[in-house]
């Protein structure tokens, strides 16, 4: 069966797992779904297995968003229902950020800013070996406080990294309130361009809006790293969720999982 | 030692094209070789060495070798968290340079000196730390790290002090190499530019056999066994902290193997204090030769009657 990467299927996988878990991050994952769910539909060019040498990458720099991607990965059939089930159970192998062990996830974040950096270095072995693979970083609006990340960004453009393309799931909050009263990154698509990138802002919970973004950047100028703007909504898909830091860290109970899934559910 | 690396480097280069050359704008002239010869296996990141380290776990992770240069304050010090998960926590293959090491920047202050990098990096799971004292074991410690596939660090400290080995040295993971031999009651093992130091504090003693530990990390247990029950005591200098250094690494090994007598010489948990000269620093540290020989004696003097001949352990006339 072709995965479908349905985002509303994607959500209620995430809440099987943070209710299984117990895990925190749920608003984390929730705002970057539909990012990944059309990387992983209409994009990234995978192969039938994980770490096929010859494979986009897709770098989640912002690792507290991961239970999107093992979301996605189970979808693949690259994690099993016992994988979602026994999510942080003693001896798992899958933690609560995206750590390059699992044969999926390209990269060990959560550290904040750390990930764009190795996505900048495999899209300059691809870019040197002329293989053609693209690299896909997907950073959060709260990790672009991290010096680190305008660094790389600064090294994408001056290496002419165009096979780079930097995804901001800009959901407008970080982990003690909104970007903006915490450390504001001002206009960040300016702030971007200005920094050579070739940038696109889209509703990044609109699909189409997003393909034709991701489309374009793919096609965009090729001697220039693309990024796109994605404006999110943190906690996306629940009502009670969206835009309430307070699920940056809140964990389930039998009662709160129940209404999401209902909510997911009718949608 | 810095023309041997730099020869080592382009030695590298051509033996293997996965291998590149990254720098964080350090290393003016030290690269016209490799620039020379091969222009675009050369990539300077600019002042940025966050981002240097990701780059070259990403380019480690799409295939390729890379060295990444820079100053030992600066690599491994501020990026310490670069290499734990982006490298070390991949076991990636990727060389990093730690130049100028200990005082080597005696005039331009604390920011650019380093004497913590070992103890710092000596807790990254997996990472190798080589610290080569001479010409000879900088080119074969840049071998020995380029052929390990896994992380390693390459301390490069003061570089101009002559060879420390009259024949090419055998340098192997965790080994020492003997520097010269002795069966008296002193053992000295030093390493990088501490190991000249060692040789000439040491003719206060004669029979005092001197090692040099190029390799401090994994140390070969038994090697250093062997040291400490051939002789009844072990001195180790080193231009760095006392704590968590080769003088610590060898008390370990000592406590667990061959219990004996250990004297760590380095720097004693203190930033420098003064400008000047690399030899001015090295006094004030207490680590050019008369200190060191002075320091030894203080030792000495501790010890209990009846462990050292009494020649060792009287006051100095």
């Amino acid at each position: 069966m072709t995965p479908k990467f349905e985002p509303s299927e994607l959500r209620q996988t995430i809440l099987r797992m943070a209710h299984a878990g117990s895990s925190v991050h749920i608003a984390c994952a929730f705002s970057l779904v539909e990012i990944l769910a059309v990387l992983y539909r209409s994009h990234l060019r995978l192969g039938p297995e994980p770490n096929n040498p010859d494979r986009d990458y897709l770098v989640l720099s912002k690792g507290h968003g991961v239970m999107a991607q093992y979301a996605c990965m189970h979808e693949l059939g690259w994690l099993t229902n016992a994988d979602l089930d026994n999510y942080f159970a003693d001896g798992t192998h899958l933690k609560g950020l995206s750590d390059a062990h699992v044969p999926g996830l390209e990269v060990s974040s959560g550290s904040l800013g750390h990930g764009l950096s190795v996505g900048v270095g495999l899209a300059l072995a691809a870019h040197r070996r002329g293989t053609g693979q693209r690299c896909f970083a997907v950073v959060g609006d709260g990790e672009m406080n991290e010096g680190a990340i305008w660094e790389a960004l600064l090294f994408a453009s001056h290496f002419r990294l165009g096979n780079l393309t930097v995804i901001v799931d800009a959901n407008g909050f970080q982990a003690m309130g909104r970007t903006d009263e915490v450390l504001s990154l001002g206009r960040i698509a300016d702030k971007l361009g200005a920094f050579g990138l070739d940038v696109r802002e889209v509703d990044g919970h609109n699909e189409a809006a997003l393909d034709t973004a991701i489309r374009a950047a793919i096609t965009g100028p090729a001697d220039r790293p693309k990024a796109i703007v994605a404006r999110t909504v943190k906690g996306k898909g629940v009502s009670f969720m969206e835009g309430d830091n307070r699920w940056h860290y809140t964990r389930l109970t039998g009662e709160t999982h129940a209404r999401a899934v209902r909510e997911l559910a009718a949608a | 030692m810095r023309d041997a690396f730099s020869a080592a480097v382009v030695r590298a280069a051509r033996a293997d094209d996965r291998v590149l050359l990254l720098t964080g704008d350090h290393g003016y002239s030290l690269f016209d070789a490799i620039r020379r010869e091969f222009p675009d296996r050369f990539l300077n990141g600019g002042v940025a060495e966050q981002n240097l380290v990701g780059v070259a776990a990403g380019l480690a992770k799409g295939g390729f070798r890379p060295i990444v240069y820079g100053l030992s304050a600066f690599i491994p010090i501020r990026v310490l968290e670069q290499i734990k998960i982006d490298v070390c926590y991949e076991d990636l293959p990727v060389v990093f340079i730690g130049d100028g090491a200990g005082f080597v920047y005696s005039h331009l202050g604390t920011s650019h000196q380093c004497t913590e990098d070992v103890a710092a990096l000596r807790a990254m799971p997996g990472l190798v730390i080589l610290s080569p004292a001479d010409a000879a074991e900088t080119s074969a410690c840049l071998a020995l790290a380029l052929s390990l596939n896994r992380p390693v660090y390459v301390r490069l400290g003061k570089a101009d002090l002559g060879a420390v080995h009259a024949s090419p040295p055998d340098v192997r993971l965790g080994g020492l190499c003997p520097v010269r031999t002795g069966d008296g009651p002193l053992a000295w093992i030093g390493t990088g530019a501490a190991v000249s130091t060692a040789l000439a504090a040491s003719g206060r003693w004669p029979g005092s056999s001197v090692w040099s530990a190029p390799c401090l990390k994994p140390l070969d247990e038994d090697a250093i066994a062997e040291v400490c029950r051939r002789h009844r005591a072990v001195v180790v200098v080193e231009e760095h902290s006392v704590y968590g250094g080769l003088g610590g690494a060898v008390a370990e090994i000592a406590g667990k193997r061959a219990p004996t007598w250990v004297c760590r010489v380095g720097v004693r948990d203190r930033f420098s204090r003064a400008c000047g000269t690399y030899s001015y620093l090295l006094r004030e540290h207490g680590l050019d030769a008369e200190s060191v020989v002075a320091r030894v004696e203080e030792f000495l003097r501790q010890m209990p009657a009846g462990v050292m001949p009494a020649t060792y352990t009287a006051r100095a006339a």
